[in-house]
């Protein structure tokens, strides 16, 4: 894939918003709602999810992304969408994720989790294929890409609880390290399987992994098993295949010189949580591609263009791999679904901005 | 302590006060006469009498319970954060944004100074007052928990918006006081959410509290108290409201390392289950906190709001409720 604008891509973070305004946007809750009553088919709740994601693919193509997600329209939440795919694992009480006002459903893990089936490939295999029926520009054709999101390990870990064993004495997955090391090797193979589907981006979502530092070692050491599986595919492949990890939801500031040095490939972090974050990456720089979430995913309002892009102006330079991803700080599905839209609108006046050289302030 | 506050109010209340946390559910009548007000097919004069129905069912019920303070069971509220931003200058309403699964709730955006247009809640409190000679608590949602769950395009930063909602919330709470309300309670389920924020909470309750002359109760609920205690405590509020049951009574073991010092409204049953408890269980949730806490302080009542209950359930959740404290008062 070679850059529209060399060295700065556009890039979705993740989730989209799966309900508007309008009766057509709501497509989604009503086939649900409808479900749940034993008006519709499960057959019709798939045709749904899939008219809304490509309505998601389409709006991150027509605001000029570069790299598009599918909105992960089909995750009821981050946590329990891909624990839930996994044997063993039983999806228990509603819990708030992290610092917002959205609820996830609680693992519970019975026994070692094990991957049988895929987790995300089925939904990449179809948001390429979306992408692929879209209309895109001349200048655009060929050039856009769809990137899997994966919640990783240690959030995963984080989020879920282990049921005792049977004679009531805690169970073999009570330990952080033991939940969260046996959720790295059932996601392993799912990172061979896109990577070898076609994915060079796979983004692996840990906002956990800056909110509770006291388990960094915890953290790093699931990774391995991920990097493994990334070096495997890697060598089978022509292409290459990278792991995008993102962290959002919590101040980076603290950690953002060690998680530049961990053995992935591009770092995805919310330049909106402390605005120290950027003089910092000014600084010192980055030994790899960053995913600059600089465009907040958590509030309707749109930052001055000018004063982002002259954040970006200060660390492009700084970054080595000649290469960067502009984004919002987090997905987006926590914002109404036009503000959505206007965020990612923004993302290409502030990449215009950049390229033309035409910001006058500050 | 907060017992002869509550006696110089002239609010004359027995050990182990049973209350509830603020909504009950709405009647079927109810719930249908809401949407087709949504949809205009009846009147605002239609909506208003079925909601002063539904409120003069629940005080009835509260009183054939026997509860001590009584709420008026917010059957005219949808959320507790739209029902003020819709009545607020400064906020418009926002698009749509899931809170879980398949549920969605319209996201306030503040885009002008708020402001408090006069009293908001006040005539609700004096209807359901009215219908009663018990307490009935005054209830409003707090600057903070406001301040995170809406989108902020005006204020300058977190800091300031729930500072400039505190001033706003201040004079709803002094329009309770001047009708005749004691007993006032203010949400703040998003207390825990960003614990280093825990100094902004406390700066802003301390803005809307300081120097009236009611009791304060404080609701928080299914929070990471862990990362918050006992730094919570500088809240400026009397009795702290907390769901204890659906985490096991998990706080007490925060409460044994750092002793809790103000009333508590102790959440004796789980309001995210159909099941109803056993008493006995209810009861040993009572023994629990008075290993810790002296009885004169502890109040008792469900962990929630009990608007996701059928009104079946909550009647009878309530109904344990003061059943417990009954037996709990007559223990020496």
């Amino acid at each position: 894939m070679s850059p529209v604008s060399p060295g700065l891509y556009l890039a979705s973070a993740g989730s989209y918003p799966r309900i508007g305004d309008t009766p057509e946007l709501q497509l989604l809750r009503r086939t649900i709602a409808a479900l749940d009553r034993g008006e519709r088919t499960t057959a019709d709740l798939l045709d749904a999810e899939n008219e809304v994601t490509r309505w998601a693919i389409a709006d991150q193509v027509k605001a000029g992304l570069d790299i598009v997600t599918d909105g992960l329209i089909r995750w009821n939440d981050p946590i329990s969408h891909i624990a839930g795919k996994l044997d063993n694992v039983r999806i228990g009480g509603l819990l708030r994720y992290l610092d917002t006002n959205f609820y996830f459903r609680q693992p519970i893990l019975a026994a070692k989790p094990i991957r049988r089936g895929m987790i995300v490939l089925n939904d990449y295999n179809f948001a390429r294929n979306a992408l692929g029926h879209l209309p895109t520009l001349p200048e655009k054709a060929g050039k856009l890409s769809v990137k899997p999101v994966l919640t990783g390990p240690y959030t995963l870990a984080k989020f879920s609880l282990a049921a005792a064993s049977g004679n009531g004495e805690p169970g073999p997955f009570a330990a952080l390290e033991a939940r969260t090391q046996a959720y790295a090797e059932a996601l392993a193979p799912e990172i061979a399987s896109l990577a070898k589907a076609g994915a060079e981006i796979i983004q692996l979502d840990e906002p956990a992994a800056i909110k509770y530092p006291d388990d960094w070692p915890i953290f790093v050491a699931s990774l391995a098993p991920l990097v493994a599986a990334r070096d495997a595919a890697a060598k089978d492949s022509t292409r290459a295949v990278e792991l995008a990890l993102y962290t959002y939801f919590h101040d980076a500031t603290p950690l953002y010189e060690k998680l530049v040095q961990l053995p992935v490939d591009i770092f995805g972090l919310d330049f909106t949580y402390n605005k120290q974050l950027a003089d910092l990456a000014a600084a010192v720089g980055s030994p790899k591609p960053l995913a600059l979430g600089m465009i907040d995913a958590r509030n309707t309002a749109l930052a001055d263009p000018d004063v982002i892009a002259w954040q970006l102006e200060r660390i492009l330079p700084k970054i080595a791999g000649g290469r960067a991803y502009l984004g919002p700080s987090a997905g987006l599905e926590y914002l109404p679904r036009d503000r959505a839209f206007a965020k990612l609108e923004h993302l290409a006046k502030v990449r215009a901005l950049v390229q033309s050289g035409s910001r006058v302030r500050p | 302590m907060s017992r002869e506050k509550l006696e110089a109010l002239g609010v004359k209340l027995p050990l182990f006060p049973t209350t509830s946390v603020g909504s009950f559910p709405k009647p079927d009548y109810l719930v249908k006469a809401r949407s087709e007000f949504a949809k205009g097919k009846i009147s605002e004069e239609e909506i208003r009498k079925l909601e002063r129905k539904a409120t003069a069912f629940w005080i009835e019920q509260q009183e054939k319970l026997g509860v001590d303070v009584l709420v008026d069971g917010e059957m005219y509220r949808g959320d507790m954060i739209a029902y003020f931003a819709e009545r607020l200058p400064g906020f418009t309403q926002g698009g749509l944004v899931r809170s879980y699964g398949n549920r969605y709730y319209h996201k306030p955006i503040i885009t002008g100074e708020v402001q408090w247009p006069g009293p908001v809640t006040v005539e609700w409190w004096t209807y359901s007052q009215g219908l009663t000679k018990k307490p009935v608590k005054g209830m409003l949602t707090g600057a903070y928990t406001i301040m995170d769950w809406s989108f902020n395009e005006f204020y300058p930063g977190r800091r300031a918006t729930a500072l400039g909602l505190a001033a706003v919330i201040r004079s709803e709470v002094e329009a309770l006081i001047a009708v005749g309300c004691k007993i006032i309670q203010i949400d703040e389920p998003a207390l825990s959410v960003r614990p280093e924020e825990l100094p902004i909470a406390i700066e802003a309750m301390e803005a809307t509290t300081n120097g009236l002359d009611a009791y304060f109760i404080t609701h928080a609920c299914y929070g990471a108290f862990d990362q918050i205690y006992p730094g919570m405590l500088d809240l400026a509020v009397d009795n702290f409201d907390l769901e204890m049951s659906n985490s096991d009574l998990g706080l007490l073991e925060l409460f044994r390392c750092h002793p809790f010092t103000k009333d508590i409204s102790f959440g004796v049953v789980d309001v995210h289950t159909h099941n109803l408890e056993e008493a006995a269980e209810v009861q040993g949730r009572i023994e629990q906190v008075l290993t810790l806490l002296p009885r004169e302080r502890v109040w008792v009542d469900p962990d929630c709001g009990l608007k996701t209950r059928t009104v079946d359930e909550a009647i009878a959740k309530m109904k344990l409720c003061v059943a417990a404290a009954k037996q709990a008062r007559r223990k020496k």
